[in-house]
């Protein structure tokens, strides 16, 4: 079966400064894949590009075995998308969003008003029928597109950053409802600066550096210390065991891949520094 | 929270769960009739949500007020031009003066790309959304450029073009009946070939002024073209009795032979010649088909995913600070240092300052002003001095006193400092009057200068003191009322973003408050200069003036002490508008 994710020698340049360089991404179908990077590490830039919202300087993206810029429209289908900006109509109310959406993907209205009612009242926003997005709080502005995200059923799911704001009884349900989808076989790719989530939902990781693809594998391979992913194995061959005694946390190998190089990152600093904070 | 009963990926109807092969095609007429379905959602709520926006029922009720007077008037601006579009193209036919036909095409050519290009801000404070914003959704190219060119049809260049030509096919058919079908069809295709150049320039503009540097060059050409086009009228014969300007236009109408008015006209004046009719709307069509093509051409660029920003490739790199050594931070005090009133001032002065440095545009906006009261000098008020200082200064300070109602809309979200930090909003609001205050003030001096030396008798010492109170009296009156707007209306502003809904500085109630109030102020000058006149009292407008600035500074005075109070009311308004909490 072809990947639900490809990319190869993925590069995107803004003028003179590369914000994604050569980045080989492989995504398998119903893996829950984890995109990891500091501030400015290129995690938005490679999902637009992933989306199609932002075209590539050069390399290759293929969703689904299908290459994105020759069948944009028909891929746009199969995938939702969380975006940063989240990309909402601020004057429209849950309600219509949803159902714009839904038709906008050409769900037939019947499907799109029993698939609106379904998510608003799974999301907790049934209730605010008279408030216009624009007068949501943050956190119920990311159910809202996390809701418009899966209304159409998609194959493949980008997320970038859906816990922010979200307060922790809906982070719950909202966890479960996508470990359901990935064990229906739905692909989600998501990026996250809380290690504790990534760690907790994905089984996959990869980790991007100043542009670069730093590291990618299994939880396991990488908390084993392996950063990228190991061939596999050889008829009988027995399979690469991880030793679970020295194996990390996501967070200190994270720390150490990124924060090695990091001149002064916070808590490498002396404690003496900013001591007028005390 | 309840449970998705029919998971998505798990439903029975509209679209498979997983397809293995090709799904089935959406229907155009469904994405199109949910995109026409969208945009009248959103100017319904628009509707509702005025109240909230507008920070209570006074600013609902003053909105209105302001429309019903000035709507007649935005009409007239509607209702002349197409009149006038009637009325040539039937002199032209009815006459036998084919130039003007051309002239009039060439006419509505000009000024309806001219106002497109020009009028983007008015469009811009619409409710509407960024059409781009769809290309998240799988929208084919063809849907997609459909709806681009469809969007946004109901702006004052389109509007007003599409009424002129239907007016000129009008006085043609009366004209000459037989030539109706013709005009019909020939008016038609040219008010689609200007849509569609009026959509290629704005889809190349907004490439190149993606870029801010570029942006403040355009600004700067626009004011010269806008410049050039009133020399024009300084250079006009002094004759009376005859129009100049169109004469002009006739003389050279020759030269749109080849262009796209010259096929128009040509298509209707060759009655008779079906074959010459037919060559001049093919002609016609592959302009605008040309157009079409430019606009599509860019427009599949961004549906591919173009970036225009050059924000992201202008990004400085970190320049970390010295880092001071243990025994430095040692010495630092636990205390927080005591916030002074002055160090508040001077922080806001001197932050105010670095904002109007940074903005090339809004510098270029101040020079402009002044370049039309030189003009003023030299034209229309050079015949009466008495009332062309207060023209001249009027003039020149009305374009940026807008700016003055919405103080807090360029700083957004930023207003939650002031919120938040301990300090009195009397304060911040006073250096921001001050820093406005000097920025009028420095525009009113240079354009007091030009006056002077332009004007052709010399202006008395008595007027000038008149106008200097008159000047007072106008900056603290403006000030007192637009730091009430800025915190009762307040209305987040992004320079630059023309597809955004947010380009203009100030709301239209505002801009038309400040019209409305200037004007005004303006034209008071004259029952005091006449009663002056005939009382034989030449100091009685400085009476006036001084006590009208009395009174003016007493409101400001009274505003800014009250100011805390009115900002704590209307926090929420603040936070909803600027922060979007």
């Amino acid at each position: 079966m072809a990947p639900a994710i490809e990319t190869a020698a993925l590069t995107r340049r803004f003028g003179e400064f590369t914000a994604v360089r050569d980045v080989a991404l492989r995504v398998e179908p119903g893996q829950f894949y984890g995109f990891l990077g500091p501030n400015g590490a290129g995690k938005s830039t490679t999902i637009k590009m992933l989306t199609g919202l932002l075209a590539p300087s050069s390399g290759t993206i293929a969703i689904l075995g299908q290459d994105l810029t020759a069948n944009s429209p028909e891929l746009k289908r199969q995938i939702g998308v969380v975006p940063e900006g989240l990309a909402l109509f601020g004057r429209l109310t849950a309600r219509e969003y949803l159902r714009f959406v839904g038709r906008m993907y050409g769900l037939d209205r019947d499907t799109t008003g029993r698939r609106t009612e379904e998510l608003l009242d799974f999301m907790n926003l049934a209730g605010e029928d008279k408030k216009l997005v624009t007068d949501f709080s943050h956190g119920m502005q990311k159910k809202l597109a996390l809701a418009a995200a899966v209304i159409h059923g998609p194959r493949v799911l980008f997320l970038d950053e859906p816990f922010e704001g979200v307060d922790a009884v809906a982070a719950g349900t909202l966890k479960a409802m996508l470990q359901r989808m990935t064990a229906h076989g739905v692909t989600i790719f998501l990026t996250s600066h809380v290690l504790e989530i990534v760690e907790r939902l994905c089984t996959h990781i990869g980790i991007i550096h100043r542009g670069e693809l730093v590291a990618q594998g299994s939880l396991e391979e990488l908390r084993a210390g392996i950063l990228k992913p190991a061939p596999p194995p050889r008829p009988g061959e027995a399979p690469l065991a991880f030793d679970a005694a020295s194996q990390r946390t996501l967070e200190q190998v994270f720390l150490e891949i990124v924060g090695a190089d990091r001149d002064g990152s916070a808590g490498t600093r002396a404690p003496e520094e900013l001591s007028w904070l005390r | 929270m309840a449970t998705l009963e029919s998971r998505p990926e798990e439903s029975q109807s509209g679209l498979p769960s997983h397809p293995q092969s090709a799904l089935p095609r959406i229907p155009a007429r469904t994405q199109l009739a949910g995109v026409a379905w969208l945009r009248w959602r959103i100017f319904l709520n628009s509707l509702r949500t005025r109240r909230a926006a507008g920070g209570g029922w006074g600013s609902l009720v003053l909105a209105i007020v302001l429309r019903l007077i000035l709507w007649p008037v935005f009409a007239l601006w509607v209702i002349g031009p197409v009149f006038a579009s009637g009325y040539v193209a039937w002199t032209a036919i009815a006459n036998h003066r084919p130039l003007w036909l051309v002239s009039l095409l060439a006419g509505i050519w000009f000024v309806w790309q001219f106002i497109a290009v020009g009028g983007s801000n008015f469009a811009a404070s619409m409710p509407t959304f960024d059409p781009s914003s769809l290309l998240r959704f799988p929208i084919p190219f063809g849907r997609y450029l459909l709806l681009r060119c469809a969007l946004g049809l109901l702006t004052p260049s389109t509007v007003i073009g599409c009424l002129a030509l239907f007016a000129a096919a009008i006085g043609i058919a009366i004209a000459d009946l037989r030539l109706a079908p013709m005009a019909v069809l020939a008016m038609g295709l040219f008010a689609l070939m200007n849509i569609f150049l009026a959509r290629m320039i704005g889809s190349w503009l907004e490439r190149v002024l993606a870029m801010r540097r570029a942006r403040e060059v355009f600004g700067g050409l626009f004011a010269i073209a806008v410049v050039s086009f009133q020399f024009l009228q300084l250079r006009r014969p002094r004759q009376p009795h005859t129009n100049w300007l169109f004469d002009t236009a006739t003389r050279s109408a020759y030269r749109f032979g080849w262009l796209p008015p010259g096929y128009a006209a040509d298509a209707v004046l060759h009655s008779g010649h079906i074959a010459a009719q037919l060559g001049n709307l093919l002609l016609l069509s592959a302009w605008a088909a040309a157009f079409l093509a430019g606009f599509a051409y860019r427009l599949h660029r961004e549906y591919l995913g173009e970036h225009l920003s050059d924000a992201v490739a202008n990004s400085p790199a970190a320049v970390r600070p010295k880092r001071r050594s243990s025994a430095e931070t040692a010495a630092e005090p636990l205390t927080p240092p005591r916030m002074e009133r002055p160090s508040v001032l001077s922080a806001m002065l001197r932050k105010e300052w670095l904002s109007i440095r940074s903005n090339t545009g809004q510098l270029v906006g101040l020079a402009t002003p002044l370049i039309f009261v030189w003009l003023m000098g030299h034209g229309l008020f050079g015949r009466h001095p008495s009332y062309l200082l207060t023209a001249g200064v009027g003039y020149a300070i009305l374009t940026p006193m807008a700016a003055v109602y919405n103080v807090f809309g360029p700083e957004g979200a930023g207003v939650q400092l002031y919120l938040l930090a301990p300090v009195r909003m009397r304060d911040v609001l006073l250096a921001k009057n001050i820093a406005s205050a000097l920025l009028l003030s420095a525009e009113a001096a240079l354009a007091w200068i030009i006056t002077v030396k332009s004007s052709s008798a010399p202006i008395p010492v008595l007027t000038q003191l008149a106008v200097l109170l008159w000047l007072i009296f106008v900056l603290a009156i403006n000030l007192g009322l637009g730091t009430l707007r800025s915190i009762q209306s307040p209305r987040k502003f992004m320079p630059g973003q023309t597809r955004q809904m947010r380009s203009a500085p100030a709301s239209r109630t505002s801009a038309l408050l400040v019209l409305g109030l200037v004007s005004a102020s303006m034209l008071v000058q004259i029952p005091v200069t006449r009663l002056s006149r005939s009382l034989h009292q030449p100091w009685l407008p400085i009476w006036v003036y001084a006590v009208l600035a009395l009174a003016a500074l007493a409101g400001y005075a009274l505003m800014l002490a009250n100011v805390d109070a009115l900002v704590e009311r209307n926090r929420d308004v603040l936070e909803h508008e600027l922060c979007g909490v």
